[in-house]
């Protein structure tokens, strides 16, 4: 399997830069068995022994180099996997594989021997839903405990029943540990998490090591999963989902999850968002936007330099000042709940003039605290020396493993559906995709840095544009009915840039008004499947580093 | 009085116990006493408050501000707080060197402050290889590391113990190699003789007159020896023995309660004792301007000045990689030390 991208134009893709299904259908021959119709992008339906080539012709021929995202779901009649693939060049180029197994036999195919990323994505459908894959290289459960009965996002799992496990089937935390026969047996195997200082939350790598260097790792996730896809699921689409988002990427990013939602749920059941509120919705997502980098720069440092230094407070002091006024803006500082579908809870805080200084007094102040982050950090000798050519993530096996966000564009992928799959107001503002070519913790350092102003760009535009808005046409939300109830069978998969990258929610519709599922992609999720090919090799410390330029956020790796 | 007698002998005229054995043991214990605790209660001022303060002060914070003046009584609050903290012994440690380990840092420290003439006097003992004394006594803490770092039956410690080691062969031999080049200015090892040489002036500018101290004459090796000295304290960036978001605390994980603090007070010892050999080899001891009765506040002002400094560095600085200040050690810090020693030799020998 060649890992280049074809050069040719892309095989399915008309002139104007659209797919054109009718050829993918020519190209997937009897391979597609049938086509659906999603309402992000048509999907075609394979056989479950034939994945692996169904996938590797439109990888290998048309180009879809990005699976974002593999959702399992069972039926009445079957199980089903759907793999939403896009191409990072463009991601508006869409296309889904459907793969439907029977309830008495659920095994599938792989797709890891195409794109790695479903290597997680798969055993997180073997875990939740209970689909099979074969030819899986390691095909164990990831979110739940190795010991637990059944599989909860199935039909037939019963809730009610205790999870009875003796005590000697758990892992014994005490067991020797020295991995390896022969000349490996000097490794030592290390437990990093779930309890250590560097971890960002709940978070157990299973490290091997090789002396002071990094032999293997395995991050072992799951600690904080809360049921967030299930307790979507059982609420309904107007209110009751909303306030939910805040709580996967909890870390003052509330407003760009909140919007992952909006947006899907609004394609689904085909809301309008009126442009005042769009303006505001794309200012105060930019504003989250900050607030998180900030903590990832803080975090990042706290990481390299050691301690709970001058860096890292000065993160937090400006982080505040964003904290300051989105709680102006929402009422709250972590979980915002301020987007409506269609629109937004309520307009800007009066005195109008008062926000909007607030926030012209925070940007006009920004540029010195940059120069000082640069000055302080990034310019930093012993910094670069710690972070330049450390954990190197070359941009093809970042794009394997569905890496977006800061992440990807660290390593020189142009890729941010602000600009490529245009939501909100950002089309008409004038603002620019950072990228950058180390591949190194330095370059996701920076990327997220210079992030920062170009949100602060944005931010400064949308404030221009609310303080012009004619009064009698600020309207916050359009109408949208009290109950929801999407068509049954529709099926949505949609994302938005959110601040570690790609946040997608897929959504099928079975009438009712609540999702019949609900599947979160979520973008830590897949940067976190990077660590091990950032870190072997390299040294514990910059096992840490690089953990921490990926800038996890464990809420939304578990959701 | 900096020329005078070491304190023992003075105290023994103070005492009615005669010269005797008895009576010298007395003084002795006397002086040590005397010196333990001032250097005991720096470090207690330092470590539970100045601490906090200081990098406070670096990150727009205020710390400790509710339990008296400026908050200074959060040290007895500290002090009883982590002395009633249960000691716990994990399973498996290595007794009783997981016992001795604080022990040796601790007093590995504070025996170095023995030949420190501190000025207004305060002088224990004066041998003629003071200089080889305190370097010997002080390299006794890398012996206390890898005791943490071994008998924890930690594998985060160990790996601390074992950087431990790794960064102090790095550093023990460029500062050693720094400390000779101001004992071929000086022509002795004994600590009086060298701080009674920087007192001849150097230069005289109007009613000023700077001295002869060592950071003037050839500050190359101040700078070096500061470094070295960060290094050789492990404070940042060099803090890698400990590192705590890597190896959570190194070799001090498994240590809780009155061991915790024994380490605690080891490090601040240490560092005040890496300012003291500064103080001394390079700022004239406790010379100062002034009657020289208060040599002894000259002397804690330099202490305090090296100590704000590697508090300074600890919030300015990131941390190197382990391999990174090996390869720092052993070739920049080695070959400049040596080209330093050379240098200096050369100019003594035709100066001179």
């Amino acid at each position: 399997m060649s890992l280049h991208e074809p050069e040719t134009p892309d095989v399915g893709e008309t002139a104007d830069g659209t797919v054109d299904y009718d050829e993918l259908a020519a190209l997937l021959g009897e391979t597609a068995i049938d086509r659906e119709e999603h309402i992000n992008a048509p999907a075609f339906v394979v056989r479950p022994d034939e994945v692996q080539e169904a996938l590797s012709v439109l990888h290998e021929e048309a180009g879809f180099d990005y699976l974002s995202n593999v959702t399992a779901q069972q039926y009445a009649d079957r199980y089903e996997s759907i793999y939403h693939l896009k191409k990072y060049d463009d991601p508006t180029q869409e296309v889904g594989v459907v793969v439907p197994v029977p309830t008495d036999e659920p095994v599938s195919q792989s797709a890891e021997a195409v794109y790695r990323t479903a290597d997680w994505h798969e055993r997180e459908a073997y875990d939740l839903v209970g689909i099979e894959y074969d030819d899986h290289p390691d095909l164990r459960r990831i979110l739940l405990p190795e010991t637990w009965q059944g599989h909860p996002l199935g039909r037939d799992y019963n809730p009610e029943k205790p999870q009875v496990v003796p005590f000697r089937k758990h892992e014994n935390p005490l067991q020797p540990d020295t991995r390896g026969e022969g000349a490996d047996a000097d490794t030592m195997f290390i437990n990093i998490g779930p309890h250590h200082p560097a971890t960002h939350g709940v978070l157990h790598i299973k490290t091997v090591l090789d002396g002071e260097q990094v032999a293997d790792v395995e991050p072992d996730i799951g600690y904080l999963h809360r049921c967030e896809e299930q307790m979507c699921q059982q609420s309904t689409y107007r209110h009751q989902i909303m306030p939910y988002p805040d709580r996967w990427d909890y870390v003052s990013a509330g407003i760009l999850n909140e919007w992952a939602y909006a947006r899907a749920a609004e394609d689904m059941a085909d809301i309008d968002v009126p442009e005042y509120a769009q303006v505001i919705r794309t200012m105060s997502a930019e504003l989250c936007r900050i607030a998180s980098h900030m903590l990832a720069l803080g975090t990042f440092a706290l990481d390299v330099f050691g301690d709970f230094t001058a860096v890292f407070q000065y993160a937090f002091r400006d982080r505040e000042v964003v904290q300051n006024i989105l709680e102006e803006l929402t009422g709250q500082r972590l979980m915002f709940n301020y987007l409506r579908l269609g629109g937004v809870a309520w307009d800007v805080p009066e005195p109008r003039e008062e926000f909007f200084e607030m926030i012209r007094d925070f940007l006009d102040g920004l540029p010195e605290k940059t120069k000082e982050y640069h000055n302080l950090i990034t310019s930093n000798e012993i910094f670069q020396v710690r972070c330049v050519d450390t954990g190197e993530l070359p941009p093809e096996v970042a794009k394997q493993y569905g890496a977006t966000g800061p992440v990807a564009r660290g390593s020189g992928i142009d890729f941010d559906l602000r600009r490529d799959d245009p939501y909100g107001y950002y089309e008409e503002l004038d603002w620019d995709v950072i990228t950058e070519e180390g591949c190194d913790n330095y370059s996701r350092v920076l990327v997220r840095l210079r992030e920062v102003e170009e949100s602060a760009k944005i931010i400064e535009q949308c404030v221009d544009l609310l303080e012009d808005w004619p009064e009698e046409d600020r309207e916050i939300q359009s109408n949208v009915p009290r109950t929801l109830k999407p068509d049954a069978d529709a099926e949505v998969y949609r994302g938005v840039e959110a601040a570690k990258g790609e946040l997608g929610i897929y959504m099928r519709s079975d009438g009712t008004d609540k999702p019949a599922r609900f599947k979160i992609r979520s973008p830590c999720f897949c940067n976190l499947h990077t660590l091990r090919e950032m870190t072997e090799g390299e040294y514990i410390p910059d096992l840490i580093a690089s953990l921490g330029s990926l800038d996890i956020v464990l809420g939304e790796v578990d959701r | 009085m900096l020329q005078g007698a070491p304190l023992p002998e003075r105290i023994i005229e103070l005492l009615p116990f005669g010269s005797g054995p008895l009576g010298t043991a007395i003084a002795a214990i006397l002086g040590a006493a005397l010196v333990g605790t001032l250097m005991m209660s720096m470090t207690a001022v330092a470590g539970p408050w100045a601490k906090r303060k200081v990098t406070a002060a670096f990150t727009d914070r205020y710390a400790v501000n509710r339990l008296g003046p400026f908050g200074l009584f959060i040290i007895i609050a500290d002090a009883v707080r982590l002395l009633s903290k249960e000691l716990i012994v994990p399973e498996g440690v290595d007794r009783p060197a997981w016992d001795l380990a604080p022990v040796v840092l601790a007093s590995s420290a504070l025996l170095g402050f023995a030949v420190i003439p501190m000025g207004s006097g305060i002088h224990l003992a004066d041998p003629e290889v003071g200089l080889v004394y305190v370097f010997a006594i002080a390299s006794i803490a890398s012996l206390g590391l890898v005791m943490a770092g071994y008998a924890s039956n930690n594998k985060f410690s160990m790996l601390g113990g074992l950087r431990a080691v790794a960064q102090n062969l790095a550093y023990e031999i460029p500062l050693v190699l720094i400390a000779a080049s101001v004992v071929l200015f000086s022509g002795s090892l004994q600590m009086s003789e060298i701080v009674a040489r920087q007192a001849e002036p150097l230069l005289s500018l109007g009613p000023v007159t700077i001295p002869t101290w060592y950071a003037f004459v050839n500050p190359f090796a101040f700078v070096l020896f500061v470094i070295a000295n960060l290094m050789e304290v492990g404070r940042n960036p060099f803090d890698i023995p400990e590192a705590p978001t890597e190896i959570v605390a190194g070799y001090q994980t498994e240590y809780s309660s009155v061991y915790f603090v024994l380490i605690y007070l080891g490090e601040f010892l240490h560092i005040f004792l890496g300012g003291a050999i500064i103080a001394t080899l390079f700022l004239g001891g406790p010379a100062g301007p002034g009657p020289e009765s208060i040599g002894l506040v000259w002397f804690i002002v330099k202490i305090w000045a090296v100590y704000l400094f590697t508090q300074w560095a600890r919030s300015a600085l990131p941390r190197l990689r382990i391999d990174q200040l090996i390869e720092v050690g052993w070739k920049g810090m080695l070959v400049l030390s040596l080209a330093n020693l050379v240098m200096t030799a050369v100019i003594v020998g035709v100066i001179a």
